[in-house]
């Protein structure tokens, strides 16, 4: 259906996004590929060090899985804030990364994992990294003709690896003025080994920060190496403004929110 | 003073007679009305803020698949009037589809009627209008100067109403007062929004010459005004009050929807429903609130004693007129809100702008007005390092006080303002609440405790009408019950509207079991419609359960006399030698010489030869009441009494805000509520709780924001942020009792008040958390923003 109708067809997976699109006449597809029989985009399988979603997984599915949560925590600490209980029993991982609204958590965390995207079209299969798959606000690398089958998150394999995910909307559900994440491992002495942070809202795209997070390795992640990482961080962001918030006003948040999650994932490796 | 124990059903915690069919899915709201061959209409709506309608091209869409018709403004305004204009401004006209101009985005400019909504819709997108831009004006104080693009160039200008007040000597005490603050305080557009947008069906029977309606309304005269507008007599509109209206508080008014869709069921033969989807309800709905800013002025001793009061009040009612500048008149029946304040002046000020039309909304101008005032009362305590408890006790209207006449002329029934804030302060163990407070900013966030107390003026005596339109002389604003009793006995209440959530079937039921003993779970409640109806107001400003209820009891005390008199006659002595006890009547001292309820009933309906003579056959009885203390015109000054009862409110509440993002999170809420006699608790309650939240929206998240362009940047929900269950904090409610001498059982009205003190808390209680900074807001809605932008403007201040 996609390649005969390219972009005239829209895949319809849990329709959170796209049907109220639809109800306001924003998006107007010729043609709707409904997705949600497809056994086979809906599964969670955990790996040594990867854990496969099927793109068609409902996210109250990922939400739930103990072993999921076990290896990669920062999709449940994420999902917690993506909409509500109502709109998570039927909106879809994949839909949501597909969506890629700059200011969405999946989005946000896929982009600070470093999490692939398996995309098949009739063609064939390729695998494209998160941070290529973000190409803008609404936009992703997709080609028209491809449809997003699996997502695989890296797991981190170190004992002592904490995450967080932390945002600030007006209200409690709707998509955030700005939003972070962010995952450490230490060692056994305390010092980082590996950290890896991002915000959302504050760009086209979700935003890591691989070389900022790399210069915290080797710290023990005291609160000023994790503010002067945030702050640089924040720096380097170029959110919009609109109703709810100014440029500025999400800048400072982008610092404040990064800080703060990088802060609670150390303790929560600490503590493990 | 009447004991609250005295009444049988009255105070009782009953089930709301209404609950079954809702809870069960069986309420009959407007989109349940499907009549056979029923047509759907969808709207063309403007782009532009203000433009000339050059030309509208239908050809297309009348081709379109399903279409049946395409209106026009030039058609529609040929063959129909002006909706009513509240104010005395004969030109500012409206109609429902906009003629050779539009004045606001969203209006509606062509309507196209259709097979389904759906192909309505797609027929209304080939519908081609070439506009040309026109000058607009967005900000009210720019549309007061001599330059502005006028909305409504015929009309000379755009101020709709202007008038200065002065009531008592307001300059002397500016004179010789100790202590002066002036300040602005401003609302934001915000408004009800109902869950169910509005929507009307109607279906004109050529045979009859009656134009049936069905629609989703809360608005005073609406059948009337529906026929006039449609050059009808009012006995071809016949508006039915049997459709269950999903929320409203004030909004529900929809002339122009009935209008329009009347004119269209009238030319082509077939029923026509127009419902809202929620883009047309925010943006071409007319049911944005007030939008207002208060120039405010007090002056006052170095004890507190606030001697007057000056207060400029512009509201922008955005393009068109109707009844929303009367908004800024209701406030005058409470000017001084429930303060002993002498002297007052009041300058109103309603001007209109390139917006959408403003409409009723829960308060009718009152929650605005008392977000200023306690404003007021907080600034003048921390002018004079006061506590601000100590200033409202310092100023309150004293018990013994009360009847308590105020400047602007009306006179307050009854009140115990003292007691009510005491228990609201011990309810919620004030010491312990100031110490969490500074709990949390030794911690080194902010935090803020906000009192507001308010009056809730009740009983919906319109008065404002004739004081701000002296070519208006409606002096009544009456209400009406007729009470049937069948030849079985059972007990019938028919009322004359539709309700949206009031709960007017438990309240009829109630009363009518309190005054005939008989239990209302057994009482029946039915609608007339607009043909049958007694006159009637609808239920807004808070008048039913003092209007309706009155008129209900009036009845029923007929019904009680009749019984009586049968009875009287057929033991051949005189009432007063009778008693009347759970329906029977029986001889005094003497509890089995009586005709039981059937027994009486029975001659009533049957026995014409046991009937009293001149008595007429049959047991029913009406009673018509007039609003108590109205009817008067104003004096030269404006002096007027305009609403009969004043039910007071105390809210308390603590605020938290975290001083790196800027985010109020509300941590504590209690709320000392005194409307007199409460028929039914838990609807009291119920509605307290919901104004509340209602307040929480105005005072922190909601806003129908505007572009300069002159577009709303909020018609979504993703940008109109109605408070959810997870921004609404668990809260208390403290109940106390003063009742009303006006009323039947002592009751007061009720429904506005959680919304008209939660803004002016809420608001109170961020300025005293800013309050170590230096800073202060006094615009509503308080967003993450200005309150982030609030503390960074004053650490950047203390930095420099």
């Amino acid at each position: 259906m996609l390649a005969t109708h390219g972009e005239s067809a829209k895949l319809l997976a849990g329709g959170q996004s796209l049907v109220p699109m639809m109800a306001m006449r924003l998006v107007r597809p010729g043609w709707l590929v409904d997705i949600n029989e497809i056994a086979v985009l809906k599964f969670v399988a955990v790996e040594k060090d990867v854990a496969r979603t099927g793109a068609c997984t409902r996210q109250c599915v990922v939400e739930r899985d103990e072993a999921l949560a076990a290896r990669v925590p920062l999709l449940r600490q994420a999902l917690k804030w993506v909409g509500h209980i109502q709109t998570r029993n039927r909106g879809t991982v994949g839909g949501s990364l597909a969506h890629a609204d700059p200011c969405a958590e999946l989005p946000l965390v896929a982009q600070v994992l470093g999490a692939r995207m398996l995309l098949r079209s009739a063609k064939g299969a390729r695998t494209l990294e998160a941070e290529k798959f973000f190409s803008g606000p609404m936009a992703t690398s997709a080609r028209p003709d491809e449809c997003l089958e699996e997502i695989h998150w890296p797991a981190w394999s170190w004992r002592r690896t904490g995450s967080a995910f932390t945002e600030i909307s007006v209200r409690h559900g709707d998509f955030a003025m700005v939003s972070a994440a962010a995952q450490v491992a230490i060692d056994g002495d305390g010092r980082c080994v590996r950290a890896a942070f991002g915000v959302g809202g504050a760009g086209g795209t979700p935003l890591a920060f691989p070389k900022i997070a790399a210069r915290l390795v080797g710290t023990r992640l005291d609160d000023a190496a994790v503010s002067d990482a945030a702050h640089a961080a924040a720096a380097e962001t170029q959110p919009g403004s609109d109703l709810h918030a100014s440029a500025e006003y999400r800048r400072h948040l982008a610092g404040v929110l990064a800080a703060r999650a990088l802060r609670e994932a150390r303790e929560r490796a600490r503590s493990l | 003073m009447r004991a609250m124990t005295s009444f049988r059903y009255i105070g009782a915690k009953r089930r709301a007679k209404e609950h079954p069919r809702f809870v069960s899915g069986r309420g009959r709201f407007v989109a349940d009305i499907a009549l056979p061959g029923m047509k759907h209409v969808a709207l063309v709506a403007s782009p532009h803020a203000s433009a000339r309608i050059v030309s509208i091209k239908i050809e297309k869409a009348l081709a379109a698949p399903g279409v049946l018709y395409v209106l026009t403004g030039e058609e529609f305004c040929a063959n129909t009037d002006s909706l009513a204009i509240g104010v005395d401004a004969p030109k500012v006209t409206r109609f429902a589809l906009a003629k050779d101009v539009v004045r606001y985005a969203g209006e509606w400019v062509a309507a196209v009627v259709a097979d389904s909504r759906a192909l309505a819709e797609d027929a209304a997108e080939r519908i081609e209008v070439e506009y040309e831009p026109l000058p607009h004006v967005i900000d009210p104080e720019a549309a007061l100067k001599a330059d502005a693009p006028l909305v409504h160039p015929a009309h000379g200008s755009n101020l709709l109403y202007h008038r200065t007040f002065v009531w008592g000597p307001v300059e002397e005490a500016f004179a010789n007062a100790e202590h002066k603050i002036a300040f602005r305080a401003v609302w934001g557009r915000s408004a009800t929004v109902p869950i169910e947008t509005f929507g009307v069906a109607a279906q004109w029977d050529a045979g009859t010459g009656i134009l049936d309606i069905w629609a989703s309304i809360q608005m005073p005269k609406f059948p009337d005004q529906v026929a006039r507008a449609l050059r009808f007599p009012g006995n071809a509109v016949r508006v039915h009050h049997d459709v269950d209206v999903g929320g409203s508080y004030g909004v529900k008014r929809g002339l122009k929807h009935a209008v329009l869709v009347g004119y269209l069921t009238k030319t082509l033969g077939v029923p026509v429903r127009f419902i809202e989807d929620r883009l047309e309800n925010l943006r071409g709905g007319d049911m944005q609130g007030p939008d207002r800013f208060f120039d405010m002025q007090l002056a006052f001793d170095t004890d507190g004693a606030i001697r007057a009061m000056k207060i400029r009040a512009v509201d922008d009612v955005g393009a068109y007129a109707g009844r929303s500048p009367f908004q800024l008149g209701k406030p005058v029946t409470a000017i001084c809100g429930p303060y002993a304040i002498g002297a007052i002046e009041y300058e109103p000020t309603s001007v209109m702008t390139n917006k959408t039309p403003q409409e009723a909304v829960r308060g009718f101008g009152q929650s605005p007005t008392n977000f200023a005032i306690e404003r007021a009362i907080d600034r003048v305590a921390r002018h004079l390092g006061m506590d601000s408890i100590e200033v409202r006790k310092r100023n309150f209207i004293r018990k013994d006080q009360f009847p308590y006449t105020i400047p602007s002329g009306s006179t307050y029934d009854s009140g115990d303002y003292h007691a009510v804030l005491d228990k609201t302060l011990a309810a919620i163990d004030y010491g312990s609440l100031v110490r969490a407070r500074d709990e949390v900013r030794r911690s080194g966030r902010l935090a803020g405790i906000g009192i507001a107390s308010c009056l809730e003026p009740s009983g919906g005596n319109s008065a404002f009408e004739v004081l701000m339109n002296p070519k208006n002389e409606n002096t009544t604003w009456m209400d009406s019950c007729l009470v049937r009793v069948d030849l079985s006995g059972a007990i019938t209440g028919v009322i004359n509207n539709s309700s949206a959530g009031q709960g007017h079937e438990s309240l009829v039921s109630t009363v009518l079991g309190e005054i005939l003993e008989r239990d209302p779970e057994t009482i029946r409640v039915v609608r007339a419609d607009s043909l049958t109806a007694l006159p009637s107001n609808s239920p807004v400003g808070s008048r039913m359960a003092i209007m309706l209820g009155g008129a209900a009891a009036g009845a029923a005390k007929t019904i009680k006399e009749t019984l009586t008199a049968i009875a009287a006659h057929n033991f051949e002595c005189s009432p007063e030698d009778l008693e009347y006890h759970d329906g029977s009547v029986n001889v005094k001292g003497a509890s089995s010489k009586k005709f039981s309820w059937d027994q009486l009933v029975e001659i009533a309906h049957r026995k014409f030869h046991k009937l009293p003579p001149g008595l007429e056959p049959g047991l029913q009885a009406k009673f018509v009441w007039e609003v108590p203390t109205g009817g008067a015109l104003p004096t030269p000054e404006g002096r007027i009494q305009i609403y009969p009862c004043y039910a007071f409110e105390a809210h308390v509440v603590l605020v938290e805000i975290d001083p790196d993002t800027g985010k109020p999170m509300i941590r504590r809420y209690v709320c000392g509520h005194d409307c007199g006699v409460m028929i039914n608790p838990d609807i009291v309650h119920g509605m307290t709780y919901g104004g509340i939240a209602h307040g929480i929206g105005a005072a922190l998240y909601e806003k129908f924001a505007y572009t300069e362009d002159g577009q709303l940047a909020s018609g979504t929900f993703m940008d109109y942020l109605i408070p959810s269950a997870m921004e609404v904090p668990a809260l208390a409610i403290v109940d106390h009792c003063t009742p009303s001498p006006l009323t039947t059982f002592g009751q007061k009205g009720s429904g506005e008040a959680g919304y008209l003190g939660a803004p002016a808390a809420i608001a109170n209680a961020v300025n005293d958390a800013l309050d170590p900074l230096g800073a202060s807001i006094d615009a509503l809605p308080i967003s993450h923003l200005a309150i982030w932008s609030a503390i960074g403007a004053r650490k950047g201040a203390a930095s420099t």
